[in-house]
């Protein structure tokens, strides 16, 4: 009887934004890296949904309404480039080939560990794009015959990690270069990291944008042949 | 407003298009962004003109990919199963990419 009611696309659209409406709220009043407002949305939604015995099929008629809008996002990805390209704009070489060496070793490493580790194919196709934003991994999946609800779940993973170990991990590594740090954090830890290097500063934020937006591009370009090569 | 709006799915639709013409592989949504940008960088095309929706869009970003997220419930025996080899490949490959994308700008005396 409920089932029929939670069908209504209407749920779908409530509960996730409800969720996240309270994530974001409870995230101002604990500061704190883990309580990252979409894991915690995400977590309350999966929740609420085993306790009332909802199928995600039935969560997702709703749910197909607010992801939808991925699309015209990742379109609008380009803007928010643009802009940030504008504000630097000089001596992008060396940037450029930075990233560009940092997308690859993201894509062929974690592809190599599975490997090592005898993981199924399924789960190397599905994590192959890990380090890009959300959107544009979830697509690149979709190409690959991957999983892109793992995608969506282990990205937001890593840029969870990113946030909260980057900086350290860098500085550890002797980086003190701010330009080297923003890159680094948006190359492989995306719009998660990408907050991150706005704390740090805006140097740092700028080239982190940029660096998520071009490595997701390098990413869904180079992920498709080197896939290939491989199974 | 309606106007961004309209370019945003304009580009959109445009990519998608052209990435089943000539069956790419590559997303129509990611090449409707490098068409918006290059339309953009080549000035075919003011930055006020797109940017009300696409500032709304990339600030509720988050928000869209929040159903895809929930989506992981349904494969919660294949993560559980490989939860190891998973975390260990995703977490020393990311420290790998933080270090060569760092080095080189550092090197570079950026």
């Amino acid at each position: 009887m409920m089932q029929q009611f939670f069908q209504l696309p209407v749920f779908g659209v409530f509960i996730t934004l409800i969720a996240y409406f309270l994530a974001v709220k409870l995230r101002k009043k604990w500061n704190y890296v883990l309580l990252n407002p979409v894991l915690i949305a995400i977590a309350g939604i999966i929740g609420f949904l085993l306790i009332f015995r909802i199928d995600f099929e039935t969560y997702n008629v709703g749910g197909k309404y607010v992801s939808f809008f991925l699309g015209p996002s990742v379109v609008a990805l380009g803007v928010f480039f643009y802009e940030k390209y504008e504000e630097v704009k000089q001596n992008l070489k060396i940037f450029i080939l930075a990233v560009l060496a940092g997308g690859i070793t993201g894509v062929l490493s974690v592809i190599g560990f599975l490997l090592l580790l005898k993981a199924p194919e399924v789960i190397t196709r599905s994590l192959a794009a890990k380090s890009v934003t959300t959107p544009i991994a979830i697509e690149i999946t979709r190409l690959l015959n991957g999983i892109p609800e793992i995608t969506a779940g282990i990205v937001i993973a890593v840029g969870i990690f990113g946030n909260a170990f980057g900086p350290f991990i860098l500085k550890k590594s002797g980086i003190k270069s701010k330009i080297a740090i923003g890159t680094a954090l948006g190359t492989a830890a995306h719009g998660i990291g990408t907050a991150r290097a706005f704390e740090e500063g805006k140097l740092q934020g700028v080239y982190s944008g940029m660096a998520m937006c071009l490595n997701g591009i390098i990413t869904a370009l180079i992920t498709p042949y080197l896939i290939e090569l491989i199974f | 407003m309606l106007k961004s709006l309209l370019y945003i799915f304009g580009f959109l639709i445009v990519g998608e298009f052209v990435s089943w013409l000539f069956q790419l592989p590559v997303a129509g949504n990611i090449l409707g962004m490098l068409l918006l940008f290059i339309a953009l960088k080549l000035q075919l095309l003011n930055l006020e003109d797109v940017k009300p929706a696409s500032d709304k869009l990339i600030k509720y970003l988050v928000v869209f990919f929040i159903p895809y997220g929930v989506g992981l419930m349904v494969h919660f025996n294949l993560i559980a199963e490989f939860w190891l080899p998973i975390t260990v490949a995703v977490i020393f490959s990311s420290i790998l990419t933080l270090y060569v994308t760092a080095k080189i700008l550092e090197k570079s005396g950026k």
